[in-house]
């Protein structure tokens, strides 16, 4: 859906990137992540050409952007960042229906889409006429990102889009955004210098340092020994082995046998950080799960 | 109890109460006269004024209510004042004048300050409401003839046509600057903002304008266009003169340009950054980001560039009197060479009140952008 490759982006003197490829699929939801100044914004705002490649060849959907009209280009591709940057002038609706508008759809069908968004992204109907100073910061939020889906572009670039709101809200919009993409299929791509956010959002991560890319990666591999050290402790912070667990499935380590009588039962969704952290509770070695049991020894034979 | 609506009201009270002139009697429009104070002059009428005034004081009474009331005591004041007057001339000369002293003004200011306190919780309707039925209150003294032995009615009567023509072309000579104002101050405010290399610069230029005195503005302006016709006299047959319109219109001019500038280069700056950028990320181009974005967002600044620009222009306008372009400020500066102070009032007047009124309108627009 998307290729980078071997770009070179430099401001003035300074190089953003120094020789970056990538390759993301249709459908992914690729986190960029690294520390500040790595070049992760850089690298989102390559694909819809708000940065050109100094060197190099951007390809979304197999075309070059640098052969395509800038404002088709970034019309077809929706982008919500952290300051959000809503219309101040504008209401809800107004805001959500922009790109939709600069499309040329009719008035009908900009209504029913904007109504359908606010659904999605569970904003009141009654908050389409106010202006976005009478909205709390993770509504706000939810407009945006509204706004980024209303043309219902395949591909949404995302900057940050949690940053400015408090960690209950972003833990929801989190959730929110895992069912959107999990509803609509959509090609996402997420920068975000929060690793937790990589690790629980990401099918495929991407860490960046430096304009490089240091590993690219399912989050689960990326954290698993061998991998790269950079990469490892900068999603893994102190414990590494825990985050991996906690990526993992319990059903990876599940075991026919039934557990012995009294065994505490681990719910089916957990994950092996999950049960680790049910026997240190209950200071048995074997867990009762999905009709078969569950053992201390197979759980750290994943990690 | 506010200070702003208490202040007022005891000025009003003490102007009723005091021994201060409140209707000047005298023989002729030149010499001074003798004064009268308020019991003596209205009687009983000011026992009904003072009421009106107490009634629109406490918190509880509904500001609707004690606007009106404050209204009431100033539209009764000016009208009892007239009955006095035309009481006060009985039996004197045709010569003879009864003109307000300082006492009524006092008192009428003191009740209309009190009514724009009250009046300031209303909304932009109950306001307007409240503006209209003044002056059509006031309209209807005036054509009932009840006011026509004071000093300034005579006066107005001897020279209505003058006053009116005045007001009217007062108001072309201001419209005209703030236009001319326009055209020069917001093709260079956007172009500082697309080149900010232009900003300091010209805001340096239309700054300085401001450091010079008004009256030495308009005075230097005959002597520079003289010269001007004198080296280039195709532009008389554009109708530019050295003395008339044309210097008033520019000197005018020139002091307007730095309030628009101004607000619509600092409009246009303030566009939020992040509604900008998101803007542009949707795929909005240039122009499309200065119509739907940076436009509307500088609107309510440059509506209150306008706002001075306006009411500076009407006031400015005045001094273009001295340089034979006419308008309102002759009239002043005819009253004042003639030591005849009705004559400068009613120039004076109709300058304040169309500057007021002026600055309610744009104001009411600015709170609506």
């Amino acid at each position: 859906m998307i290729a980078i490759e071997d770009v070179v982006v430099r401001f003035g003197a300074a190089e953003a990137l120094r020789g970056v490829s990538l390759e993301i699929g249709a459908g992914e939801l690729c986190a960029l992540v690294g520390p500040s100044g790595s070049g992760k914004t850089t690298l989102l705002r390559l694909i819809n050409r708000l940065v050109a490649p100094y060197r190099g060849v951007v390809r979304v959907r197999g075309e070059d952007v640098a052969r395509l009209d800038p404002a088709k280009l970034r019309q077809s591709i929706g982008y919500a960042m952290q300051s959000v940057g809503l219309f101040p002038h504008r209401s809800v609706a107004e805001n959500i229906g922009i790109v939709p508008r600069l499309r040329g759809w009719d008035r009908p069908r900009i209504a029913a889409r904007t109504a359908e968004l606010m659904a999605l992204l569970h904003l009141d109907p009654e908050l389409a006429s106010r202006l976005p100073h009478a909205l709390s910061g993770g509504q706000a939020q939810r407009v945006g990102i509204a706004r980024a889906l209303a043309a219902d572009p395949d591909i949404l670039l995302m900057d940050e889009p949690f940053g400015a709101v408090d960690p209950i809200t972003r833990r929801d919009l989190r959730a929110e955004l895992r069912r959107v993409h999990r509803a609509t299929g959509k090609t996402i791509v997420l920068v975000t210098h929060d690793p937790e956010e990589a690790l629980e959002l990401g099918t495929k991560l991407v860490v960046l340092r430096a304009g490089r890319v240091v590993t690219v990666g399912a989050p689960a591999a990326l954290v698993a020994p061998g991998a790269d050290a950079f990469a490892r402790e900068l999603l893994g912070g102190k414990q590494p082995g825990l985050q991996r667990l906690a990526l993992l499935p319990a059903t990876i380590a599940l075991q026919a046998g039934p557990a012995p009588n009294g065994a505490p039962e681990l719910p089916a969704e957990a994950s092996l950080a999950d049960a680790l952290s049910l026997m240190a509770e209950s200071k048995c070695t074997v867990l009762a799960f999905a009709g078969g049991s569950l053992h201390a020894d197979a759980v750290l034979r994943q990690a | 109890m506010r200070f702003t609506v208490a202040l007022p009201a005891v000025l009003a009270l003490a102007a009723l109460l005091l021994p201060l002139p409140w209707l000047m009697v005298a023989p002729n429009r030149l010499l001074p006269g003798v004064p009268l104070p308020a019991l003596d002059a209205l009687g009983w009428q000011a026992a009904s004024t003072g009421l009106l005034i107490l009634a629109a004081l406490p918190p509880r009474m509904p500001a609707p209510v004690a606007a009106c009331a404050a209204l009431a005591a100033a539209l009764l004041l000016t009208a009892a004042t007239g009955m006095a007057a035309e009481h006060a001339l009985e039996g004197r000369s045709a010569a003879a004048r009864a003109g307000f002293g300082i006492g009524f003004w006092l008192a009428l200011a003191g009740s209309l300050a009190l009514c724009l306190a009250r009046g300031a919780l209303l909304g932009t309707v109950g306001r307007v409401a409240l503006m209209l039925g003044g002056a059509a209150a006031t309209a209807l003294l005036f054509a009932s003839g009840i006011l026509n032995a004071l000093s300034l009615v005579v006066e107005y009567q001897a020279r209505a046509a003058a006053v009116n023509a005045a007001v009217v072309q007062h108001l072309l000579l201001a419209g005209a600057a703030l236009l001319l104002a326009l055209l020069l101050a917001v093709p260079l405010a956007w172009a500082s903002f697309r080149l900010p290399r232009l900003a300091v610069p010209t805001g340096a230029a239309f700054a300085a304008v401001q450091v010079v005195p008004g009256i030495a503005l308009f005075a230097l302006l005959i002597p520079l266009l003289a010269a001007l016709l004198a080296a280039f006299p195709a532009l008389r047959e554009l109708g530019l003169a050295a003395i008339g319109p044309a210097p008033a219109v520019i000197a005018t001019t020139a002091y307007l340009t730095l309030p628009l500038f101004r607000s619509v280069l600092g409009g246009l700056a303030a566009a939020n950054p992040h509604a900008v950028a998101a803007a542009r990320a949707m795929g909005m181009g240039e122009t499309r980001v200065t119509w739907e974005v940076r436009i509307p967002l500088a609107l309510p600044v440059f509506i209150g560039g306008l706002r001075v620009a306006l009411v500076q222009a009407i006031g400015l306008m005045t001094l273009g009197g001295l340089v034979g372009a006419g308008g309102l400020g002759a009239v002043v500066f005819e009253g004042l060479a003639q030591f005849a102070s009705d004559l400068m009032l009613l120039g004076a007047l109709p300058i304040v009140a169309l500057a007021l009124v002026a600055d309610t309108v744009v104001g009411a627009a600015e709170r609506r952008t």
